[in-house]
């Protein structure tokens, strides 16, 4: 019952593909079509999270004791209590709790279709993967190619794990993900803060500092900038002392504790290749900026989108008239979301094409 | 008001801007504390041994690297402080790309920047930034840890949200759906139609978390010694032929807007 930090997964030396925890079941409504799926993380742990042990190596865990009676407690000892300003304790049952938030209605609402680039990247939360569930995944792939012409996403509600969260239904190279999204009062409006009025800035410097950005300007993003150092020192750290013998521990019994509320580490390529489409591949954004010839072909295709750099795949695209002049109008309508281009609904392809072409 | 958690200076080639760092984002959510259901005393936690679940004091306890699953180095304290990163105030900005580089999946948690002291190097770099749509890539060490983050605009300010790291962003390829999963032209339509029956722009304010208002309103009626009722669990959807069901919602919608 008491909700602990979710244990991770670093532990696996050679780091399954794609290891990620499976959270959640149920079904996406789409109107009246009901779309089942289930839900993954969709980011990995950091592979620097470390366990606690004693000086011997000794694994160690927490354990809850009443603090009037000194006694070892179970979970089924514990009950959550609110402590109102005057002090006064009350006690919330697990039924409470389940009744405000009915797991059983299990269901994705879709609230709205809104254009993404109008979410601003202060809203984002937890990134999670949807994979289809049910028989059929062709309810599944009509919702994601609805959505990718339309070039809009999903916003509904769920309840997982007793909250309930806004939640951004993104379409992507065929997969369905869902970004977890702030509350509008989670988030404090620069007045709260007391950030200063805005001033007239010298133009001098603002000259100077547009002529650094422009020096600092690249087409990619770089690999090396964005990966975890933190976690290269630590593995290098163990892996030395591993060599030399030194504070090893056999045996450890790392053997997990069956987790709480039932998330399972699941290799997400193998679930979506199997419900999903049998060349799935899953790649981590190390590997896929890593990867020179991946992005040369990325760079090559015009108007597919894949993967992280697709977009910008996409953009370079753009540069090139006579390419341009080929795509077909769904095509230009990506690439004019890409770009932001304002009024682009209402645009015919000619247009569409002239206003890509300014924007580039 | 809420303090400034840090302050640094952004450093772009040669030219620096002062700024000072506040939490974007605000927690919400109703905490509550952990009770002994007997009693109602309040829960203490103790770190023990799991074989013989003996306590062990803080000057006992390690930490330990999982290299497999059988084998883990325990990383002493003095070792553990030699990784530290040197500390420094400096945010470097390594380098400035298009905003679409970088998907949802990479934001972590967003923090305003703010001037400090003189502000017109800030509202210069707002300037700046603010005729392009580019994001910057930083990188900087507060609090005796390394962060990335991605420096952008929010409201005509600077702000800056950091960023998970490259192998934990997962994405997708070569998804083909199979011939019997393909949806046919005429559903591709009537979804696409339902799309934008049920189509608006992003407003954040219609939004609200139903389920912390439900247990403020509980714990308000049990201190009050009343009960509440339960929230009933909502209808499933319709079930049957796909493109009945599309046509079916998208009057739906259409009735909606009329009314």
């Amino acid at each position: 019952m008491p909700r602990r930090a979710r244990k991770t997964n670093g532990h696996d030396s050679e780091r399954a593909a794609a290891a990620v925890r499976s959270f959640w079941s149920g079904t996406i409504s789409f109107g009246l079509v009901s779309i089942p799926v289930d839900l993954y993380s969709a980011t990995r742990p950091r592979q620097k999270s470390m366990k606690l042990v004693d000086r011997d190596g000794n694994p160690l865990g927490r354990r809850y004791e009443c603090s009037k009676e000194g006694k070892r407690l179970a979970n089924d000892d514990l009950v959550r209590g609110y402590e109102t300003d005057s002090g006064k304790l009350i006690v919330i049952t697990d039924e409470e709790f389940e009744s405000m938030a009915p797991e059983e209605s299990r269901d994705i609402e879709l609230h709205s279709f809104v254009p993404f680039e109008q979410i601003p990247p202060i809203f984002y939360d937890r990134p999670y993967f949807l994979a289809p569930s049910g028989k059929s995944s062709k309810a599944y792939h009509l919702l994601s190619e609805a959505m990718q012409r339309s070039g809009r996403v999903a916003v509904g509600s769920f309840v997982m794990r007793g909250r309930e969260y806004l939640v951004a239904i993104v379409s992507e190279n065929g997969v369905l993900r869902a970004e977890t999204l702030r509350y509008a009062d989670e988030i404090r409006p620069p007045k709260s803060i007391g950030l200063p009025k805005r001033a007239k800035a010298n133009s001098k410097s603002v000259n100077e500092l547009r002529k650094e950005i422009k020096a600092l300007r690249k087409d990619r993003l770089g690999v090396a900038e964005l990966e975890d150092r933190e976690a290269d020192t630590l593995q290098a750290l163990a892996r030395e002392k591993e060599r030399k013998g030194k504070d090893v521990i056999e045996q450890y019994g790392l053997e997990e504790e069956a987790p709480e509320g039932g998330a399972q580490v699941v290799d997400l390529m193998e679930v979506l290749r199997k419900s999903l489409s049998k060349r799935a591949s899953v790649a981590s954004a190390e590997r896929a900026l890593t990867d020179k010839s991946a992005a040369r072909r990325e760079a090559g295709s015009n108007g597919k989108r894949s993967g992280n750099g697709g977009r910008h795949a996409r953009s370079r695209a753009a540069r090139s008239e006579a390419k341009l002049k080929q795509a077909s109008k769904s095509e230009l309508e990506k690439l004019a979301s890409d770009l932001h281009i304002t009024g682009r609904s209402k645009m015919d392809k000619a247009a569409l094409l002239n206003a890509i072409l300014r924007a580039r | 008001m809420p303090r400034a958690i840090w302050r640094g200076s952004l450093r772009l080639g040669r030219r620096r801007v002062p700024v000072k760092l506040y939490s974007a984002v605000e927690d919400r959510t109703v905490h509550f504390r952990l009770l002994h259901t007997t009693d109602l005393a309040p829960v203490e936690q103790r770190i023990v041994r799991k074989d013989t679940g003996k306590e062990v004091p803080k000057e006992d306890q390690r930490k330990a690297l999982p290299l497999s699953r059988s084998h883990a180095v325990i990383l002493q304290p003095d070792e553990l402080q030699t990784l530290e990163p040197a500390a420094s105030r400096d945010v470097d900005l390594c380098r400035f790309v298009a905003r679409e580089l970088l998907s949802d999946q990479w934001y972590d948690r967003p923090y305003y920047l703010g001037p400090d002291g003189n502000s017109d190097a800030y509202f210069s770099l707002v300037e700046a930034l603010e005729r392009t749509d580019l994001l910057g890539i930083a990188r900087w060490v507060m609090r005796k840890k390394r962060y990335v983050g991605a420096l952008f605009l929010h409201d005509g300010y600077l702000m800056m949200s950091t960023l998970r790291r490259a192998d934990q962003v997962l994405s997708f390829s070569g998804i083909e759906p199979a011939k019997s999963a393909k949806p046919t032209t005429n559903e591709l339509k009537l979804a696409e139609q339902l799309v934008s029956s049920i189509a608006s722009d992003f407003d954040p304010t219609a939004w609200h978390n139903g389920y912390r208002k439900r247990v403020c309103a509980l714990i308000e009626a049990k201190a009050r010694g009343k009960k509440l009722e339960p929230v009933k669990p909502k209808r499933r959807a319709a079930r049957g032929d796909l493109a009945e069901n599309l046509r079916a919602s998208i009057a739906a919608a259409r009735e909606r807007e009329v009314a």
